[in-house]
């Protein structure tokens, strides 16, 4: 009797509960982020973890996609409200028709982080080939024309004075089969992320000559949006921001650190790496290493967005008409550095 | 004695009668359509870039004379695949088809190495045959190779026992059998797989195109696709499908001219 009585009341309780949290998750309002699981869009898998979209009201879907291209096809196409990635010729092409904004940073090469490395083959190293101003006329493998790499060699030629033209790049569509022309020595250089770099160097296949970050840093990837968005739901656009900014916040926090170009484990270091393991579904080891900057409160570093849109019309991959000024939406985030005048 | 009665004729249901202009009228009409649909917005060219726009894309390749480098760059590569894959497959295929002991062997290593996807090899391929012409014929070639293996030696098993028999007891001897008997009746299903194969060249060349081609049909799709320039795209797939009616096209005359003693 006591018994039932208990089962009874137990019941009532859970079912108060029930309608309770049926009442919150009425309020909360459904977003969908595209991303690539890259520790370069760990403010976004920080920020879910501790909840802040969730205070803002948001219930945030993350879908993770394989390849970069994907993302901005997926918000265009309205399978994604927000995208996180990289910045390649091919986002360009989408955002200049008109369907998507930046308005905010991801990761950026930055000056003592070692995200990707310049390498040569032990081959090419072997014919004098170890300075940086040595690529003109030489063999680089890449994964596709468009890409990040393909803009990292821009940048570097435009650096060091060598015409990009005059390097033949190799455009191997994946980062497998980069690693394999690289390992046969099929091409003279490479430029790869820090993990397949470092494997590759152990593996004897060649070395590491130097890391994009300190040569010339850059705004790797951006969060973006689409304009219909922006007109229709700004409140919901900015209530994201927000929360991707203080997910920023921690990630900066625990990660940006450096003393003398060495990595300082930050405070929330260990709760963040874990949260991050969590996402990218890789052990805290691997997570370790490669750790991007991220700017800790998502701004931009406009002015590369602009010469990246300059670069990919000089080589004719992006289209004459697409114009850097209005694919930007600089209004959700404070303090945007390195304006054009 | 009674009237005869006229009797019309019953018998021509599915009788199949060539329709000329019928084909051609659906296709305009299909592309008319999509026209439209892109002219008035109903389909953001964001998502399908309108005829036009691919025909002015195609137009400026043929104008500025990359369109003809990339056709003969994958015809070669094609033809060279292809023509490799097909002399291996045949070969292994009469085997197959003939002797019991190159069927007790050759038979489970087709099934086990038929199903493994070319794109998943294309590392090895790349460590073994570099990343020059080799390794692109060899991925067309092994695509085209199992299709032709087990296309031929299904047609050897197809030919009609009885036949084979009678030519023994005249006691024909075994070339002649095979030359004369076993080859001809295995031919249709030969040349059908001809037909197949050739497609799967044409699949395979974007696979083959993945491995550092500047130049191709692949290679060209490739980078449209990782641009997202979706006419230029649709122009690169426009030429595959020309590419594979015009292939479609010699086959039918070859078929018709092997085949004539049926």
């Amino acid at each position: 009797m006591i018994l039932s009585r208990f089962a009874g009341l137990a019941a009532l309780v859970a079912l108060l509960a029930l309608d309770a949290s049926g009442a919150h998750a009425q309020q909360m309002q459904k977003v969908t982020v595209g991303l690539l699981k890259l520790s370069s869009s760990g403010a976004v898998m920080i920020a879910r973890e501790k909840g802040y979209f969730r205070e803002q009201g948001l219930d945030a879907d993350l879908k993770f996609f394989t390849a970069a291209q994907q993302v901005p096809v997926a918000v265009t196409s309205g399978d994604a409200d927000f995208g996180v990635t990289g910045l390649t010729a091919g986002f360009y092409n989408l955002a200049g028709r008109g369907a998507l904004k930046i308005i905010g940073a991801q990761s950026r090469e930055e000056k003592g982080y070692q995200l990707n490395a310049y390498m040569v083959t032990n081959k090419a190293a072997e014919g004098g080939f170890a300075n940086l101003k040595d690529f003109a006329g030489k063999r680089l493998a890449i994964t596709t024309t468009g890409s990040t790499f393909h803009y990292s060699i821009g940048i570097l030629a435009a650096k060091y004075g060598f015409d990009v033209k005059s390097v033949t790049l190799v455009p191997l569509q994946s980062l497998p089969n980069m690693a394999a022309a690289f390992k046969g020595a099929q091409v003279d250089a490479t430029i790869a992320p820090v993990t397949v770099a470092r494997q590759l160097e152990a593996e004897g296949a060649g070395k590491i000559i130097g890391w994009v970050g300190d040569e010339t840093p850059w705004q790797l990837g951006a969060l973006f949006t689409s304009p219909k968005l922006i007109t229709e739901k700004r409140a919901t656009v900015e209530k994201f921001v927000r929360a991707y900014a203080k997910g920023a916040r921690d990630y900066h926090l625990a990660f940006n650190a450096r003393d003398k170009g060495q990595e300082v484990r930050g405070p929330g270091y260990d709760e963040a790496i874990a949260l991050l393991a969590k996402s990218l579904e890789q052990p805290v080891e691997r997570v370790r290493v490669g750790l991007p900057y991220v700017d800790p409160e998502a701004r931009l570093n406009v002015g590369d967005v602009y010469n990246q849109v300059a670069f990919w019309q000089s080589v004719a991959l992006v289209d004459r008409t697409v114009d850097a000024k209005a694919i930007l939406d600089l209004s959700f985030v404070k303090g945007h550095f390195n304006l054009p005048k | 004695m009674s009237e005869a009665r006229p009797v019309t004729f019953r018998g021509g249901g599915f009788v199949v009668v060539p329709k000329k202009g019928a084909a051609l009228v659906a296709f305009v009409g299909l592309i008319a359509l999509w026209e439209v649909s892109v002219r008035f917005g109903w389909i953001s060219p964001i998502f399908l870039p309108s005829p036009t726009s691919v025909v002015e894309a195609f137009w400026e390749l043929a104008v500025s004379g990359t369109l003809w480098l990339h056709i003969g760059q994958s015809l070669k590569r094609l033809l060279g695949g292809w023509t490799l894959g097909t002399v291996g497959g045949l070969a292994l295929g009469f085997a197959i088809g003939v002797w019991s002991l190159s069927r007790a062997v050759g038979l489970p290593l087709v099934s086990a190495l038929f199903p493994i996807p070319k794109i998943a090899l294309l590392p090895l391929l790349i460590l073994w045959l570099g990343i020059g012409e080799t390794s692109k014929v060899a991925t067309i070639a092994l695509g085209v190779f199992f299709p032709t293996v087990i296309a031929t030696f299904s047609a050897i098993d197809g030919v009609p026992r009885n036949l084979i028999r009678m030519g023994q007891s005249f006691n024909l001897p075994a070339a002649d059998v095979l030359r004369k008997i076993v080859l001809p009746g295995a031919l249709p299903g030969i040349l059908a797989g001809f037909r197949i194969t050739a497609s799967i060249g044409l699949i395979l060349l974007v696979s083959a195109e993945m491995i550092g081609a500047e130049h191709g049909i692949g290679a060209f799709i490739l980078q449209a696709g990782n641009l997202m320039q979706t006419d230029q795209l649709l122009a690169g797939v426009v030429m595959l499908s020309v590419l594979g009616l015009l292939i479609g096209t010699g086959l039918n005359r070859l078929e018709r001219r092997l085949l004539r003693w049926r």
